[in-house]
């Protein structure tokens, strides 16, 4: 009985998290899309949202990986520290992230009044767009690759290295194979999020439109039903990363069972 | 050779030694759990920093805290580790296990011949996951001696498997540090695993290294009561009533039924207890004051009977603990 509670119970919560999925495809009619889709310059807002979206993703890549390495090794001088910060921008709503950054980053603060002399603006601009995702999906990512590399045996590192191996060269044939699957997980969620980000780019980045603010102008000016398309869009080119991550990294798992 | 002396800082004691091994000896590290045994080996491979130490392998200096200071890293220090988990890499088959170490051969022919050696040769292609305990040991110990280590560390690798897989292994092991003529330390807190490989035995405890020598030697002959008690001398009997008197260390498996005084001790004491052991038996039996185990070929008499045995040879201790160069002689003792 407590069995069959549990099964119920776990799909009532599965039906419930695919709601809004089921919702949206059900809502959309194939002429609404191709009407929505083929105005012009309606496609614009996912060219930016790709491109911030992997610039993001590099940018997390090159300078998350290495804190969460060093966090799953404690190697870090006072790691709680260090861990509460990453938590900070987590626990942080992504618009009370947007308003910061405007007195962080903004023209008129002493980074803001730098790019300018080099003739940069974090407000209104794909950097600003940038800098809003990166804060929004950077907690995902190095939190989960935290996990990933704490889930490598540190006995193995040790003992390839015992074998003949400098750090290097064990972090490339040990660490990175054993961690793949974890980090790209974390980074198909943090590429989700860039792409979803919303909450921080309405205040700091309402320039160049992403797929969310094209959304969300669509809904302000021309209502519900014509900005379901671009929903759409934005879940079908958010969706291939972290459907491809999943596949990739039960088949990586499946291969060390043999 | 390997020579190693080393103070190292634990969280309770430190542990001091000093080890010499010769290319191609086996040294065994023996003592109980905690010692620092372990400790000592994570040294050596330069896995754990010690507060002092001067450690050298075949002329190179590994670690040195004198001036001028050395510390080679791991992985220039080819000193081989094999612990009890194999730590085989999960995401590399079989071969690519044992080929991993840069020194390994490339062309797979000793790959091969050890594999045949090893009895792994149908699992090259296997996964880690796929093997059994004992596969796995014997891929771990077959990566290490493909990476052609200048030393060989095995820190209690066979503790988990069947006795006639570890008698497989330890003699394979024994004949490869043999004709390889690299010096081996094993760490091992069975006493029959340590003498089954070494031939020498070091005991330590509590990172002090008691005694030093020949297994049969440092069984036999004790230099403390101390390592007596470490080797299995589970009694103790006083030749005497007085708090002075010297004590005869009793190990059950030294043991004649019977009085034979040209051999022993003979002892006549009470039976508390029996129970089968192994293919014979043993018996709790009480002498004077003090409870001795004795192992017996036959069943001796219920408890509350009569019993008397000889204690062949046993080692003898003052009162301060320390082995008497001359024992008693014509000692017997219990009612």
């Amino acid at each position: 009985m407590s069995g069959f509670a549990s099964v119920a119970g776990a799909a009532i919560i599965w039906i419930a998290l695919l709601g809004p999925v089921i919702t949206l495809v059900t809502h959309l009619s194939g002429s609404a899309i191709a009407s929505a889709l083929t105005a012009p310059g309606a496609l614009d807002p996912l060219i930016v949202s790709l491109e911030s979206g992997a610039v993001t993703v590099a940018v997390l890549l090159l300078l998350g990986t290495p804190l969460a390495r060093m966090l799953a090794r404690g190697t870090l001088p006072f790691p709680r520290v260090w861990e509460a910060g990453v938590l900070c921008s987590l626990l942080l709503p992504p618009l009370v992230i947007g308003l910061v950054l405007v007195f962080m980053v903004g023209p008129f603060t002493p980074i803001g009044q730098l790019l300018g002399d080099v003739h940069l603006s974090a407000t209104n601009t794909f950097l600003a767009l940038v800098i809003a995702e990166v804060y929004e999906s950077a907690p995902y990512y190095v939190l989960g690759a935290q996990a990933a590399f704490s889930s490598v045996d540190p006995r193995l590192e040790q003992q390839a290295g015992l074998l003949g191996d400098r750090p290097r060269r064990v972090f490339r044939r040990v660490t990175l194979p054993l961690a793949a699957p974890g980090l790209a997980m974390a980074l198909a969620v943090a590429w989700a999020r860039a792409m979803g980000a919303f909450g921080a780019v309405i205040i700091i980045a309402y320039h160049p439109y992403g797929i969310p603010l094209q959304i969300y102008t669509t809904l302000q000016e021309t209502g519900l039903a014509s900005a379901l398309p671009f929903a759409l869009v934005l879940l079908v080119v958010a969706l291939p990363l972290p459907l491809a991550a999943y596949i990739w990294s039960a088949r990586a798992r499946g291969r060390r069972r043999g | 050779m390997l020579e190693a002396d080393v103070e190292v800082d634990r969280r309770d004691f430190t542990v001091r030694a000093e080890l010499r091994v010769q290319p191609g000896e086996r040294l065994a590290l023996f003592g109980p759990s905690g010692a620092g045994k372990t400790t000592l080996l994570e040294v050596i491979a330069g896995l754990v920093r010690p507060r002092r130490a001067l450690i050298t392998l075949g002329g190179r200096v590994l670690t040195s805290t004198a001036a001028p200071r050395v510390a080679v890293p791991p992985w220039r220090r080819r000193v081989g580790l094999l612990r009890q988990d194999p730590g085989l890499f999960p995401h590399l088959s079989v071969r690519a296990n044992l080929g991993y170490g840069p020194a390994a051969d490339r062309s797979g022919t000793e790959l091969v011949q050890l594999a045949g050696v090893l009895g792994i040769e149908k699992q090259l292609a296997a996964m880690p996951a796929r093997l059994s305990g004992g596969q796995a040991h014997r891929v771990a110990l077959g990566r290490l001696l493909l990476a052609h280590c200048d030393a060989l560390l095995l820190d209690e690798p066979y503790a988990g498997l069947d006795a006639s897989l570890r008698r497989l292994l330890t003699s394979l092991v024994r004949e490869l540090v043999t004709a390889r003529q690299v010096p081996s330390v094993l760490v091992a807190h069975e006493l029959a695993e340590a003498q089954a490989f070494a031939d020498r035995l070091a005991v330590i405890d509590r990172g002090c290294l008691l005694q030093a020598g020949a297994p049969d030697e440092v069984v036999r002959r004790p230099a403390t009561r101390r390592v007596a008690e470490l080797v299995g001398y589970l009694g103790f009997v006083p030749a005497g009533d007085s708090d002075a008197a010297p004590l005869a260390g009793i190990h059950p498996e030294r043991i004649a039924p019977g009085a034979e005084p040209r051999r022993g001790l003979v002892m006549a004491g009470t039976v508390e207890a029996v129970r089968p052991a192994g293919a014979g038996w043993e018996a709790e039996l009480r002498v004077a004051d003090a409870v001795v185990t004795c192992q017996l070929p036959d069943r001796p008499g219920p408890a509350g009977s009569d019993l008397v045995v000889t204690a062949l040879d046993p080692p003898w201790f003052g009162p301060d603990g320390a082995a008497l160069v001359r024992p008693p002689s014509g000692e017997q003792v219990g009612a």
